[in-house]
């Protein structure tokens, strides 16, 4: 892998158009169908509840025509961070239970503790694959359209959710642009002479290389937004206070039956 | 005819200075007729944009009015009406695409006018014909090339169906064919009654308008048929502008075309009237090509692929199999259609990529040797990157070209080596050391960014489309600095889509298609075969085609001659000649 993919490593957030039946659903049905799955997998406080959630993600992924693999890749960079939360919790946390599994000092490791916190690493890691599995087969404009069609009520009580659609339509359209600024300036700094992609590997090199590339990148993804802004407003958007869309969506039998499938998936997920 | 646009005493500064010397635009004014063909030139940061950005209400002027279909620009109220019918593709054509798909991006405009779901699916069809683009609608648009990236700008607006189309520096970025397709629509939109406005540095496209407006410093200095501006030496020069090759013979040699007053609007015929000469050169078969001498290579390529996200869905290749060589102390060239791997490529000679497959030896530096010394050879290998002022990353001018220096040698004899390298590229060390970077002129960021590279005393220069997006004076003022650099003794690899470019500064050329290298040969015989050149989505220069037309007619111009001044010469030489054998 060549150090200045760094989209290559982002997982989440990339659409993957592999024209599988899930990618054919009515985005709305696949909005509210994974929305309530990940709303379930938050919440639940059973062990076999996010277990059911784990096999969910994974047969959705399957579904998709997503190799799995790819998708457990967007486990690894925030695999560290839950490790360390995990290890706080598991020192810090009062005694919960009596089970003591061994001590350390004067800290002692409860059993019930670990446990706790494995099913966080777990229900963490569930979430992400549910969310990677969302954006590989909800396209952006899917996305907002179909949250614009499900938040269509609420518009006519007057709440703005145009324009809340379109920031997050912005937000996806800049993930890819600022891993692509990120790869231009490692790549024009290399070239001078910065220590990217030579052999130094330490903490604290890497850590140094990353500094002069943040001001860079606000710099240029200011200058962006601002001609973003510029382009949309050239291209008349805000001219009415609502949008039509490119594709209409018709809510098949298909959809109605994925939709009561992912609410008892949900149901069985909060409630077991 | 209808007026479509009033510019009435319009000046502009920038919000926040109220200060005379900050005015970009100083009292403009012209009109527009619906239905024209313009074209909009003048130097870099001569205020080109800032004026278009009136014409559809993204600006507001200080002082003076904008009327659009009699709607004055100030009236909030009818601004969107304004944009509707004015569409602009922007200079940089990824900051214009909203979605991440291509034809969604396209939709966009038509869903903010609230078109229904069919007319909109129609009309985005109708656009990506336009722009070529049919099979690509599912792609991602952040993984297109720069000028597929364009087309889809284009696509956008056209999708909206508007009445004036303004374009600013849409053609840029595209390779000749690209060029020569959105040049061609732009032609048949204004034909059904579109009015086309288009920004450009491309003197040739000059030609194609009905009318020109020149800007000079905020100031609108000329407005008129482009014959006469191409007439008028003072104006050309005042405007950094120069003539097109053809415009440029013809005024030399009036005589040569019996039959031809107007050489812009006659162009098509031009060539064909060419008199034949009147003398028989008999030296004309010693002049072909002499072997040149093969001298041992710098850069050897064998069989190299790459392939981009290897390992994941997204997987695409970009180059495949390319074996290359440059020769020691020959400028090399490197052309093709956008998105057939050229920058990829670039990017394996400084060790940014390193060879998925086959080899690549640089100088002493082999790639794929494991205890690379990656450091080293990107000093041996400087690499100036395509838009290069998008990548500074310092504030001033003397920080951004002794950042590579001071990675490398450190501080020692840092401030020598930032001189010596702005004092090669022409800029004065005292002026401009701290000025700040954003500040400078499109010619003068440019030659930033070639400092910065050289301030590493690079042995390889490795530049990636270094002359688009520049005015025709800068242009020629860089060209003549990188051959300045090449009789220095510094080794030249060009990447460009200018073929005029390719003619003047390189000697030997690899072409690229789809990713492959099809063949690398001399400068002169690469625009020789039009039916390869037009295949790759190349085209040969105004020039030689020109130089072609006179052989044809009998006149001696040599194979080596592929740039207009010596094509002048030559043909001055055989007048001469003419002349001293009928006396």
């Amino acid at each position: 892998m060549n150090q200045f993919d760094f989209l290559q490593k982002a997982t989440i957030g990339q659409y993957i158009p592999t024209e599988s039946l899930l990618h054919r659903m009515d985005p709305r049905a696949k909005i509210i169908g994974l929305g309530l799955l990940l709303f379930a997998v938050t919440f639940s406080s059973s062990r076999i509840g996010i277990l059911i959630g784990l096999a969910a993600a994974i047969i959705g992924l399957l579904a998709a025509k997503i190799p799995i693999q790819f998708a457990l890749k967007g486990l690894i960079p925030p695999l560290p961070f839950l490790l360390l939360i995990a290890l706080i919790q598991i020192l810090l946390m009062p005694g919960g239970g009596e089970q003591i599994l061994f001590s350390v000092g004067p800290l002692k490791v409860y059993l019930a503790n670990v446990l706790t916190s494995l099913l966080m690493i777990l229900r963490f890691c569930v979430l992400i694959l549910l969310l990677s599995l969302m954006t590989f087969c909800i396209s952006s404009s899917e996305l907002i359209h179909g949250l614009q069609q499900i938040l269509s009520p609420l518009h006519r009580l007057r709440i703005p959710t145009m324009d809340l659609i379109m920031v997050i339509q912005i937000t996806l359209r800049f993930l890819p642009f600022l891993a692509q600024s990120a790869e231009k300036i490692a790549k024009a700094q290399a070239s001078r002479g910065a220590e990217w992609g030579t052999k130094n590997r330490g903490l604290i090199s890497r850590i140094r290389q990353i500094i002069p590339l943040i001001i860079p990148l606000f710099l240029t993804s200011l200058k962006r937004a601002e001609t973003m802004a510029l382009a949309m407003d050239a291209r008349a958007y805000g001219f009415k206070p609502y949008r039509t869309s490119m594709f209409e969506y018709a809510f098949r039998l298909r959809d109605g039956v994925f939709l009561l499938v992912t609410l008892f998936v949900s149901i069985a997920v909060f409630c077991l | 005819m209808k007026t479509l646009f009033v510019i009435d005493h319009l000046s502009y500064a920038p919000p926040k200075s109220n200060k005379e010397n900050f005015l970009i635009l100083k009292d403009i004014s012209f009109s527009v007729q619906e239905g024209e063909f313009i074209a909009l030139v003048g130097a870099n940061g001569s205020g080109k944009t800032t004026l278009a950005r009136h014409l559809n209400a993204l600006l507001i002027p200080t002082s003076g009015n904008v009327l659009v279909n009699g709607i004055n620009s100030r009236n909030q109220q009818f601004r969107n009406q304004i944009r509707a019918a004015v569409g602009m593709v922007f200079q940089q054509p990824e900051d214009q695409i909203m979605a991440t798909i291509i034809e969604e991006d396209i939709a966009f405009g038509p869903e903010n006018l609230c078109r229904l779901p069919t007319v909109i699916r129609e009309q985005v069809d109708e656009a990506l014909a336009v722009v070529n683009l049919l099979e690509n609608r599912y792609r991602q648009s952040h993984l297109l090339s720069a000028g597929q990236m364009q087309r889809v700008a284009l696509a956008g607006v056209l999708a909206m169906q508007p009445r004036c189309i303004i374009l600013d520096e849409a053609t840029a970025m595209l390779d000749p064919k690209g060029r020569k397709d959105i040049l061609a629509r732009m032609e048949a939109l204004n034909r059904m009654g579109i009015t086309v406005i288009f920004i450009t540095h491309f003197m040739e496209e000059v030609l194609l308008a009905q009318r020109a407006l020149l800007l000079h410093q905020g100031k609108l200095i000329f407005d008129g048929k482009p014959h006469t501006l191409f007439s008028d030496d003072a104006l050309l020069d005042a405007g950094c502008l120069e003539k097109p090759a053809a415009v440029r013979f013809f005024q030399c040699f009036p005589a040569l075309f019996p039959g031809i007053d107007n050489p812009v609007l006659e162009r098509n015929k031009l060539f064909d009237s060419i008199a034949p000469c009147k003398v028989k050169f008999s030296n004309l078969s010693e002049e072909t090509y002499l072997p040149k001498q093969t001298n041992p290579s710098e850069i050897e390529i064998r069989d190299l692929s790459h392939t981009y996200m290897a390992g994941t869905p997204l997987a695409h290749l970009s180059i495949k199999n390319i074996t290359m060589e440059v020769q020691k102390k020959v400028p090399h060239g490197l052309i093709g259609a956008t998105g057939s791997g050229k920058s990829t490529l670039l990017q394996h000679l400084n060790g940014l990529y390193r060879p998925q497959h086959g080899t690549v030896r640089v100088g002493p530096f082999d790639l794929n040797a494991a205890d690379l010394d990656v450091k080293s050879l990107r000093r041996y290998a400087g690499m100036v990157f395509q838009n290069p002022e998008s990548y500074f990353f310092e504030q001033y001018v003397g920080d951004e070209i002794a950042f590579g220096p001071r990675q490398i040698f450190g501080t020692q004899n840092l401030r020598e080596k930032v001189k010596w390298a702005m004092d090669l590229v022409g800029l004065d060390f005292l002026t401009y050391k701290d000025q700040i970077v954003s500040t400078l002129s499109g010619g003068e960021k440019r030659k930033t960014a070639l400092a910065a590279t050289l301030a590493m005393s690079p042995s390889l220069l490795i530049l990636d489309e270094p002359t688009a997006g520049l005015d025709p004076h800068s242009r020629k003022n860089f060209l003549k600095m990188l051959s300045h650099l090449q009789a220095e003794g510094i080794q030249m690899v060009i990447s460009s889509h200018n073929m005029e470019d390719i003619a003047e500064a390189v000697q030997n050329v690899t072409v690229l298609s789809e990713g492959m290298s099809m063949k690398t040969v001399p400068v002169e015989k690469i625009f020789a075969d039009p039916s390869f050149l037009s295949k790759t989505g190349m085209e040969s220069p105004v020039a030689w085609q020109l130089a072609q037309a006179l052989r044809n007619q009998g006149w001696p111009i040599s194979p080596k001659s592929i740039t207009i001044q010596s094509i002048i010469d030559e043909t001055n030489a055989a007048i001469n000649r003419e002349n001293d054998e009928s006396i």
